[in-house]
């Protein structure tokens, strides 16, 4: 028994020494952004005050009223909404397959395929604007939601396979095998088994593909032509004018674009839980 | 008799659909990538050797006369020596910082929402589109900037540095902003790759006598490989292609003390007008890039034997 | 298998064209526009039959200007023009260059387009800009209102519409706290003023000077606004002459010497000219060069700063003009538009003395069309100086209509730099900058 008293003291010390390096690191992920966040609602001159404070005289939420009551902008935010959500879906379901058949699978030009699948997205994409943008108008998806989902599905597929390939190959194949023996195709050892099991793999898949299309910014401008097709990060440089920018604006706008991927996170994060696997596999 | 030729044609085609199965999982992605990046990146190679595109009606072929021109300019020697120092450092860091949140976000030892609320301050930086990060990161490092600001009262410096505006630093200061904004990739992934760790390797490790430098040596890590692999690929490849940080920070300079070649690549194609030489220059990228890409891959048909 | 296969594969193949179906309603404007070039032959018939025609108007002024006021000019125009309706394109103006590029190499280029003089020169080489002397003719249009146009190969491509001069600012304020009492006429009375003014423990500098790569154009703007304004030139028959240029070699000499002398505010290299200003309406800067455009973003933004407005610094003993830098909002039409003649009736509106003027009144600009003259020339104490000024001098801009402009501003920015660094000596910078431009010509 006189051991156990000693072992919970150093426990409740590890876990403040942990709680004290969480804090250290929360300052450098975050001050940033609390910076961000203070001078969204500073006024355009405080920001460039110095010496510069957190919270100012000039404390408003007037950059975000301007923001949020902007039909314009508004239709921004549904318009990253839409594209982005169905990337995450499209991208997830074609790169799991993918992954998987990179995974578990022997067949001829695996390797040259792997190549291509990582080689397409190793071009600066400031390179392609040109060819690329004459291929969308060709196929007369210029200025339409298709033309952003299908670019991001691009972007972002090499990625979601190259992961998931990566997933994959951390989980026995006794698993997939098991499902055959009992009779089952690939397709069932894939959805039913190994994408349960993977979850926490698609889930930061998931987050990563909706960020970037979230965030992309130039095909979203070159791709798009009319106010009611921008995204929210046209929006944003669009406050950056020839000569000045609305710098709380600009803060706002980013403040809350970054809210739904904040929100996604924060549901899916439960998925990352330890042990969460291991259960699964024995289950 | 039926019974044996019925099991032979199933075999036969049990066969042929594994020999498929491959391709027709890979297919939507084939045909995606074919449509939408080959083509795209295949006429971008032939402008790289003509002798200029979109600027000029009636291209000329020159062979590999932009190539020479590119390879042979101290620009571009600058440049890909800035692009290593920037990617390099961008992965080593990204990895480092990544690894250790994550490890530290994966603890039992605090509480459910103590760790949601970590984990949601810890991808804060990858939030945020790259053009708003570069003018935060433009107005904390000004010289009037929260940063100074802060260095001073705290006595750390006496004079005000001109983190972006210096020659000495600003490559620094670049990399520095690019390391904070992309660690939450890894420690987001990785922090997935530990949830496919099963719980009994480390109770195995722990009764065979384990600390935990040793769990983590002999079971975390290398249990993590794969996806570490995976993402130090991307990351070098994605990081090679940085530019609106850059460029919306230092736009280069000073001087040329923040060029990498896709600052440099961009101002040939919409500053110069030289699509050609652009086309290039991305050529060159991707070269680099698949240089990386190969011992990946590689790599990958070794894990699968 | 298979056939799961087949049935997923259409499944996604619905999905898309029922985003397809789903974009084309909700972007009406975006489908028609999108078929400027493809339904070109149909539409050109059709005007003739008094169908109508929807201009595209591809510009960055639309947000640059107070909300809906743009657009209330156009609502009149096509009032006044019964049968052409104008569908304004707005994009944020660092990336309306590069989208006009991208726009002609793919045939989606607007039909009229908002230009900046330094990209005219890149886009007439592209075959971009329809030749405005054709369709002035064509419409027997009388040039004369025109204060400019920017010709090349002895045709004009560009007519700018507002222009935006680049006076010298000074904070009032701390002038008289430092004793001085009027702004500076010459380089000297500028560097003493300069001197006077600095403190750098209390942080407040002299003068400001935005070098920033990306956008490089304090060059043109901060940097050789000084050799224009002592009747200098950088160019020399159509060719650079930045070498055995005393002109530009005593500037750029000058500009070293306020450089060491510690009177410029830190951080230049990475400045740009929103920085500029917001270092100056926050009380930093005693002077600055900047743009008329600024008065009202200044008093907006800090209404308790006094300022005043001067020509620029000329100097010892020159007594003529002075030039002013200016930069303009442009106007051209697409080559590849087939409603050249609705195009021009549109650029003509604009030019218009009276549409001008409320335009200019609007933009904080001076007018495009000589005889315009804007409210606030009248109303305002500070605009009426620098219309003085304007009109004593006379606007120098020497990148418009040059090949490459940007870039060239640019590799001067950084051979500049390394001279202020102290990285090579003034012949070295100058040499280095004359052959840097003289590949481009």
């Amino acid at each position: 028994m006189s051991s156990a008293l000693p072992k919970s003291v150093s426990k409740r010390l590890s876990q403040i020494g942990i709680i004290l390096v969480l804090i250290i690191g929360a300052l450098f992920a975050g001050f940033p952004v609390l910076w961000m966040i203070s001078s969204s609602f500073k006024s355009n001159t405080e920001i460039f005050a110095y010496p510069p404070s957190l919270i100012t005289d000039s404390f408003s939420a007037s950059a975000y009223r301007t923001v949020l009551t902007d039909p314009t902008k508004v239709r921004f935010f549904i318009n990253s909404y839409v594209v982005s959500t169905l990337v995450m879906i499209f991208t997830l379901f074609v790169g799991i397959m993918g992954g998987y058949s990179f995974s578990r699978y022997e067949f001829p030009f695996k390797q040259a395929l792997n190549m291509i699948v990582i080689g397409v997205q190793a071009i600066p994409p400031i390179t392609l604007l040109i060819p690329y943008f004459s291929l969308i108008v060709l196929l007369r998806l210029y200025n339409t939601y298709p033309a952003l989902i299908l670019t991001y599905m691009v972007f972002t597929l090499s990625y979601a396979i190259i992961m998931m390939t990566g997933y994959f190959n951390t989980l026995p194949r006794a698993l997939d095998e098991a499902v055959m023996i009992d009779g089952g195709s690939s397709f069932v050892a894939l959805w039913r088994v190994l994408v349960p099991i993977s979850l926490p793999g698609i889930v930061s898949v998931g987050v990563y593909t909706f960020m970037l299309a979230w965030n992309e910014f130039l095909f979203a401008l070159t791709l798009t032509k009319t106010l009611n097709m921008r995204t929210v990060p046209v929006g944003i440089q669009m406050l950056m004018g020839q000569h000045s920018y609305e710098w709380n604006e600009m803060m706002a706008m980013s403040v809350l674009g970054s809210l739904p991927v904040l929100i996604l996170f924060l549901i899916f994060q439960r998925f990352f839980i330890a042990g969460m696997t291991a259960g699964s596999v024995k289950g | 008799m039926t019974v044996t030729t019925r099991t032979s044609a199933r075999a036969r085609w049990y066969k042929t659909s594994k020999r498929l199965a491959p391709f027709a999982y890979l297919s939507p992605t084939l045909v995606l990538l074919t449509i939408l990046s080959l083509i795209p990146i295949v006429m971008v190679f032939y402008y790289s050797l003509m002798d200029n595109v979109v600027m000029n009606p009636d291209p000329v072929f020159v062979g590999l006369k932009n190539y020479v021109e590119i390879l042979t300019d101290d620009v571009f020697h600058t440049a890909l020596f800035n692009t290593l120092y920037f990617t390099l450092m961008s992965v080593i860091f990204h990895l480092i910082i990544g690894l250790s949140f994550a490890m530290l976000l994966n603890t039992d030892a605090i509480n459910p929402f103590t760790k949601a609320l970590f984990r949601v301050i810890y991808i804060l930086p990858w939030v945020f589109t790259a053009s708003i990060i570069a003018i935060l990161w433009r107005l904390m490092l000004n010289p009037n900037g929260v940063i100074n600001y802060l260095l001073e009262w705290s006595g750390l410096i006496s004079q005000k540095i001109e983190w972006l505006g210096s020659r000495q630093v600003a490559l620094h200061a670049v990399t520095f902003i690019n390391i904070w904004s992309g660690y939450p990739f890894y420690m987001v992934s990785l922090l997935a790759g530990l949830q496919g760790i099963p719980n009994d390797m480390y109770e195995a490790g722990t009764i065979d006598g384990a600390n935990k430098q040793q769990l983590f040596r002999f079971i975390t890590l290398p249990q993590l490989r794969p996806i570490i692999i995976s993402l130090a690929m991307l990351d070098f490849i994605w990081t090679m292609q940085q530019f609106t940080l850059i460029w919306m920070t230092t736009g280069g300079g000073p001087i040329r003390a923040t060029e990498v070649l896709s600052t440099l690549t961009y101002k040939m194609a919409f500053s110069s007008y030289e699509f050609s030489l652009a086309s290039a220059n991305a050529f060159v990228i991707l070269a680099l890039s698949l240089f990386v890409a190969y011992f990946y891959v590689r790599h990958q048909g070794a894990t699968n034997e | 298998m298979n056939r799961k296969f087949v049935s997923l594969w259409l499944a996604l193949i619905m999905a898309v064209a029922v985003l397809a179906g789903c974009a084309a309603p909700a972007a009406p404007s975006g489908d028609a526009g999108s078929t400027s070039s493809d339904t070109a032959a149909d539409t050109s018939a059709d005007t003739s039959g008094g169908e109508e025609v929807t201009l595209e108007f591809t510009q960055w002024w639309e947000p640059e200007l107070p909300e809906g006021e743009f657009r209330a000019l156009m609502d009149e125009f096509e009032a006044q023009n019964p049968g052409i309706k104008v569908e304004l394109i707005s994009g944020p103006y660092s990336a309306t260059k590069q989208q006009v590029v991208a726009g002609a190499a793919t045939g989606t280029m607007s039909d009229v387009i908002g230009l900046d003089g330094a990209w005219v020169s890149d886009f007439v080489k592209q075959g971009a800009l329809a030749s405005l002397s054709d369709l002035m003719s064509e419409a027997g249009f009388d040039d004369s209102e025109l204060a400019a146009q920017i010709q090349l190969n002895g045709a004009t491509y560009m007519i700018p519409v507002v222009n935006f001069v680049y006076p010298l600012f000074s904070n009032a304020d701390l002038m008289a706290a430092a004793g001085i009492e009027n702004a500076p006429s010459t380089r000297a009375e500028f560097a003493d003023a300069a001197a006077a003014l600095t403190n750098a423990d209390s942080n407040v500098y002299g003068w400001v000077l935005p070098l920033s790569l990306e956008a490089p154009n304090g060059i043109q703007n901060d940097v050789m606004a000084w050799v224009w304004a002592s009747g200098g030139s950088m160019m020399a028959d159509g060719q650079p002459h930045l070498t055995d240029n005393e002109a530009v070699s005593s500037a750029m000499e000058y500009i070293k010497e306020l450089y060491d002398a510690g009177v410029i505010t830190p951080g230049a290299f990475s400045m740009s000219e929103q920085d500029k200003v917001e270092e100056f309406t926050n009380g930093r800067v005693g002077m600055m060069i900047d743009s008329l455009a600024h008065i009202n973003l200044i008093r907006e933004r800090n209404p308790d700063l006094n300022f005043t407005i001067a020509a620029l610094p000329a100097v010892e003993g020159y007594t003529g003009a002075r030039g002013l830098p200016y930069a303009s909002w442009g106007i051209g039409v697409a080559e590849s538009t087939p409603h050249k003649a609705e195009a021009w009736k549109l650029v003509q509106y604009l030019m218009s003395e009276e549409v001008n003027s409320k335009l200019s009144s609007i933009a904080n600009a001076f007018p495009g069309n000589v005889n315009s003259t804007p409210d606030f020339v009248e109303s305002d104490e500070l605009f009426g100086a620098a219309f003085d000024i304007y009109q004593a001098g006379y606007p120098a801009n020497e990148f418009v209509g040059l090949p490459v402009a940007e870039a060239l501003m640019r590799s001067f920015d950084e051979q500049f730099q390394l001279y202020l660094d102290g990285g090579q000596s003034l012949e070295e910078f100058l040499t280095n900058a004359q052959e840097a431009w003289a590949e481009n010509f």
